[in-house]
């Protein structure tokens, strides 16, 4: 560099240096206020609400509800449907300036608890110990619950009515232990369709592993447990059957998740949620399925529980009205209204009664409830999990020991700080 | 005032330029000059140069997405982000091996490919008796010039596992492969293919050093079979704009020397070896460090497509950098990563150059360079 | 970082592209490789020609004759170029969503990133070209230093700054920071570089000011240049991915290439639907083809000789 080009580049680094000094705390960032009484805004407020939808039916329902609040209180609510919700939350978050209120998941509520950009409103609901206990644990962070679970749903066993009548199997075929449903599934494995079709990652293998007595994490989840034999055996299970062909994962059937394999027909049964509910009703609609209780495994009945609450930003300048369309959103009324639109169960205990008696045919679901297990929500997992489920995609010839210690030294790492 | 070593722009004008006379619009010129830069330089420091600066400083930090990051709460974590990713044994490191894994067999694929095809494009395009060159001309472009965004959706069609490309095998007999969720590594198969060893138990010396992190089967994976998709989809799409580069160059071949070539017997290969390809030289350099750079930074496609699946197969060091960042909010670390990315690349092609360049030229300019700097010296002496 | 990074060629890249492309049309003959070209050497030639052109002409047919099919008819019948039964079904579904939005949101970022890059990148190639003033060739090499960092490493400090200057998520966010582009400057440099002093000289000697002189006696002169400029700020804007997804986050600043993008990505629900994806290419593409259509034509008539500096 010539003598004027070396002076020029100085002279504009301290420049940029100087500027950046001058210019304190820029203006796009918002200190943390870290106060516990809400923020309230004066006048009518327009809220904005973020939410990940599972299709038309989920986002009217929420709109409507929304829509409903707000004319009764005079605010307007927004409702913006997320198409990368992770990212957009985070970029939310990082900019200062989020959603007043959320969709918040269980698997990554507590890295959002744990980085202060939640506001726990719990205490201050009318109702909270309505909530079942097992989804208020799943919110709650350090001693204290954060926010109010929506809905839960579980996962459970469908079945198409039509190939299994072509199997020659009848009612009282419904496998119940591990043994049945590996033969259940080998009679109705055809050429051009699988027996079991399995979403890929934890959150579908995950309830054999709960079937057998094991869990990925320890119960106050401060340590790390996959490399145990219950968690192993229980993938053996699932890697032996697919080795025979009997199960299979969506990506070897060519569908993005088992709700797809099935209702494209490339599986005859399928583990999913209440999800699958609106799934098939809206793209499959021909489509003549059953729903019923996962087998048991080894160590008794077990399912995976999903829930997500109507989170609250620490950021939001209106926290007072927010907190009112939760409560809204949380009503008994409402939930029932929510489960006819989409398909989700209540989280009210209150509510269970009347959800029984309207949706007989959702009782494996309800029964979940029972004996299912949240996810995995220590703070800082979520790149660990996903290392996990990258590593068991190509499950028929993961080395499953190598896998699970890996997990282990991984989430060691992450727990720990 | 001299002329900066411009070493980015092989093909600025040597001309001197000629002084201007001051005649009082000296003065003028100057405050006009500083005018018309002054937007160029605003915008341009405002979000290229600055953020640069403030992506440093966040990379020495451990910044968590909320507040400034400027803020007195900021702690300041040193090199640790960096550590985290170059010499920690931890997933962070992992991943970034792996990214860089993929990238790397990305890169050797594509590059070189591309550039074959640019030249056999621009060659055949460029034959004298062509009828209707300009058509075809603009349908190689074409590709380079559509969103990356409506290619990866009509891509992502074409190679699904009942789609198109395998229909189209399936003619041939070939079964293909689920090609965007199947993780299973090129060489890894080929070998097994020949009878190298086995997919399903590789042997133990591979399977069981570790280095960085991933042991040596993982690292001679090779790119996946959704990679490959991928591949051949960027390749497809940027052969065009450097087919224009090696057009141009073949026009500026003056047939006289094809011509004397050909009286002295030289077949039409011989001819291409040994007088075109010598003369495409330049570009062909140029066109390989374009390609590297391109390369190296790839991130649409796997935004669109892949997230960087199946089995972090299709994961690479700019998406992981986005990902850490505004996905799990760990802005240090992929400041750190970003960072890391800038140097391999300047270092990359900083080498390649080096390995490429013309010896002579290189020699010949270093005399110049002696020379001037003689002669300055005599001149302030 | 305005240029389409997924298609892998930095801006430096197209430049180059561009000039090269320009350079192509004005050269009247080839001559390359032949002399005598036996039948045999031809027909090769035209087979491979034909091959090639096949493969690349292929996946925009696919697009078309795609989006008119049903979702059934694409998944079960991806070879067959005929729809079977035709259907404009997935157009309707892409009129439902916000597509008429990111279209005009594109629309207006392109319009105002290609005269903002025109004025601004010509305005300071000509100052670095042409006049002289304290520090220009440090300029210059700053600029040329700004060509070589890749766009990529900017994502994230591009997103910090925005938030900085409170611009996040607001309209400017999406333009401002492409409004100027080093490649821009660095080509009209290149080109005012190679037009004679003496048509300034004449201007000076008339009396006009160096903007007068700029504007009204080079800039006619520039066409060329401009045109090259026009299409790369036009191909920087529109298929811009990248920044947009880290300039904001309302759904109602999507421009197009990111609200199609969010259609793989759960925006419709569940399951992949081939003819609204391809619908929407469509759609995205159809402008693009058109600007180069109508470009190309300007090209083959024959460009000012400047543009062979490149």
């Amino acid at each position: 560099m010539t003598r004027t080009t070396r002076t020029a580049t100085l002279s504009i680094a301290l420049t940029g240096a100087l500027l950046l000094t001058a210019c304190g705390g820029g203006g796009g960032f918002e200190e943390d206020s870290g106060s516990t009484a809400p923020a309230s805004a004066s006048g009518p407020v327009d809220l904005k609400m973020l939410i990940a939808s599972s299709g038309d039916a989920e986002t009217n329902a929420v709109k409507a509800a929304a829509d409903a609040w707000a004319k009764e209180s005079g605010n307007t609510v927004t409702v913006t449907v997320a198409s990368d919700m992770n990212q957009q939350l985070a970029q939310g978050f990082a900019s200062g300036s989020p959603a007043d209120v959320f969709y918040m998941d269980a698997g990554r509520f507590a890295d959002y608890a744990k980085n202060g950009s939640l506001f726990a409103y719990a205490d201050q609901l009318k109702d909270n110990n309505d909530f079942y206990e097992s989804l208020r644990q799943a919110f709650t962070y350090e001693g204290k619950q954060y926010c109010a679970p929506k809905d839960f749903s579980t996962l459970a066993l469908q079945i198409n009515t039509d190939a299994w009548s072509k199997a020659g199997l009848t009612d009282a075929d419904i496998p119940t232990t591990w043994d049945d449903l590996a033969s259940v599934a080998k009679k109705l494995t055809t050429a051009k369709q699988a027996g079991l079709g399995l979403g890929l990652g934890i959150d579908r293998v995950g309830a054999f592993v709960v079937q057998n007595g094991g869990w990925w994490l320890n119960e106050d989840g401060t340590k790390a447990t996959a490399a145990t034999p219950e968690v192993e055996e229980a993938l053996k299970y699932v890697q032996d059957n697919v080795k025979a062909g009997t199960f299979k994962f969506a990506n070897q059937l060519d569908s993005g998740w088992g709700g797809e394999a099935f209702g494209t027909q490339k599986a005859a049964m399928t583990i999913e949620g209440n999800w699958i509910k609106g799934a098939v009703k809206n793209d499959y609609p021909k489509l003549k399925y059953t729903t019923v209780e996962l087998p048991e495994g080894p160590k008794g009945k077990g399912t995976l529980q999903f829930t997500q609450c109507w989170g609250v930003a620490s950021d939001s300048k209106a926290q007072a009205q927010a907190i009112d369309l939760v409560e809204a959103l949380t009503s008994v009324e409402q939930q029932m209204a929510f489960a006819d639109a989409f398909g989700v169960m209540p989280s009210r205990q209150s509510a269970a009664d009347q959800y029984k008696a309207k949706f007989p045919e959702d009782a494996p679901f309800i029964a979940g409830g029972d004996y299912g297990h949240g996810p995995v929500n220590a703070p800082g997992m979520e790149q660990v999990v996903g290392d996990l489920n990258s590593k068991l995609e190509g499950f028929g010839n993961a080395n499953l020991p190598q896998v699970l210690e890996g997990f282990d030294t991984n989430a060691g790492a992450v727990l720990t700080q | 005032m001299s002329t900066t070593d411009t070493a980015e722009a092989p093909g600025t004008s040597r001309a001197p330029r000629r002084r201007r006379g001051g005649k009082g619009s000296g003065q003028r010129q100057s405050v006009a000059g500083w005018l018309f830069v002054t937007p160029v330089l605003v915008v341009l420091g405002l979000f290229l140069v600055i953020p640069i600066f403030m992506a440093l400083w966040v990379s020495f930090t451990n910044w968590n997405g909320r507040g400034s990051p400027f803020s007195s709460q900021v702690n300041l974590v040193g090199a640790q982000n960096y550590t985290a990713l170059l010499t920690q044994e931890g997933l962070s490191r992992q991943d970034f091996m792996i990214s860089l894994r993929n990238t790397f067999y990305y890169v050797i694929g594509v590059v070189p490919l591309q550039t074959i095809l640019a030249i056999s494009l621009a060659v055949i395009v460029n034959q004298k008796f062509l009828k209707g060159r300009s058509f075809f001309r603009t349908s190689f472009y074409f590709p380079s010039v559509v969103s990356s965004v409506a290619i990866s959706l009509v891509f992502l069609y074409l190679f699904t596992g009942t789609g198109a490309v395998n229909q189209f095998l399936g003619i041939f007999g070939i079964d293909g492969p689920t090609w965007f969720s199947d993780p299973r590594g090129l060489i890894h198969m080929i070998g097994g293919g020949i009878g190298l060893w086995s997919t399903d138990a590789p042997p133990d010396f591979l399977a069981n050093t570790q280095i960085m992190n991933l042991s040596l089967w993982e690292w001679l994976s090779g790119p996946s079979v959704a990679m490959s998709a991928i591949m051949l989809q960027v390749i497809w799409t940027t052969a065009g704009t450097f087919m224009l580069m090696f057009i141009a160059a073949l026009q500026d071949l003056p047939t006289e020397v094809e011509e004397a070539a050909t009286v002295d017997g030289a077949n039409a290969w011989q001819r291409f070896r040994n007088v075109t390809v010598p003369h495409l030289r330049p570009t062909i350099l140029l066109v390989i460090t374009l390609g590297v750079i391109g390369t190296w930074q790839v991130f649409d496609q796997m935004y669109v497509m892949t997230q960087g699946g199946p089995a972090k197969t299709t994961l690479t060091p700019a998406y992981l950098s986005y990902t850490a960042a505004f996905r799990q909010q760990q802005w240090g670390q992929g400041a750190a990563m970003a960072f890391l990315l800038f140097i391999l690349i300047f270092v990359l092609t900083s080498f390649q150059r080096f390995v490429l360049r013309d010896k002579d030229d290189a020699k010949q300019k270093k005399a110049e360079r002696k020379q001037r700097r003689a002669a300055k010296k005599k001149v302030t002496a | 970082m305005s240029s389409s990074v997924g298609t892998n060629v930095s801006e430096e890249g197209r430049a180059r592209g561009a000039q090269a492309q320009l350079k192509v049309s004005t050269s009247s003959d080839d001559g390359n490789l032949i002399g005598r070209s036996g039948r045999g050497r031809k027909i090769a030639v035209y087979v491979a020609l034909v091959a090639f052109a096949l493969v690349y002409i292929y996946p925009f047919i696919v697009q078309l004759s795609t989006s008119f099919k049903t979702d059934g008819d694409a998944v079960n019948n991806p070879l067959a170029l005929i729809p079977n039964p035709i259907t404009t079904e997935a157009f309707q579904r892409i009129a439902q969503t916000d597509f008429p939005l990111w279209f005009t949101n594109s629309v207006v970022v392109t319009l105002l990133v290609t005269a903002g890059r025109v004025f601004f990148n010509s305005l300071a190639g000509y100052a670095l070209a042409r006049l002289k003033f304290v520090g220009r060739d440090a300029l210059f090499t700053a600029i040329l230093a700004v060509l070589a960092v890749p766009g990529i490493v900017l994502l994230i400090p591009k997103f910090l700054v925005l938030n900085y200057l409170g611009i996040y998520n607001t309209y400017p966010a999406l333009f401002v920071p492409l409004l100027v582009d080093a490649a821009g400057v660095f080509i009209m440099k290149q080109f005012f570089e190679s037009i004679s002093p003496s048509m300034e000289e004449a201007a000076r000697l008339d009396g006009a000011g160096t903007f007068r002189t700029f504007w009204s006696v080079i800039l006619p002169m520039a066409r060329p240049a401009l045109i090259t400029l026009t299409i790369l700020s036009f191909q920087g804007s529109w298929n811009e991915l990248a920044h947009f997804i880290i300039a904001a986050n309302d759904p109602k600043l999507y421009t197009l290439t990111r609200g199609v993008a969010s259609l793989t990505s759960g925006g419709l629900g569940s399951g992949s639907q081939f003819p609204i994806t391809m619908a929407a290419a469509l759609l995205m593409t159809i402008p693009t083809a058109l600007v180069f259509i109508a470009f190309q034509r300007y090209f083959t008539q024959g460009a000012n000789a400047g543009a062979d500096k490149g």
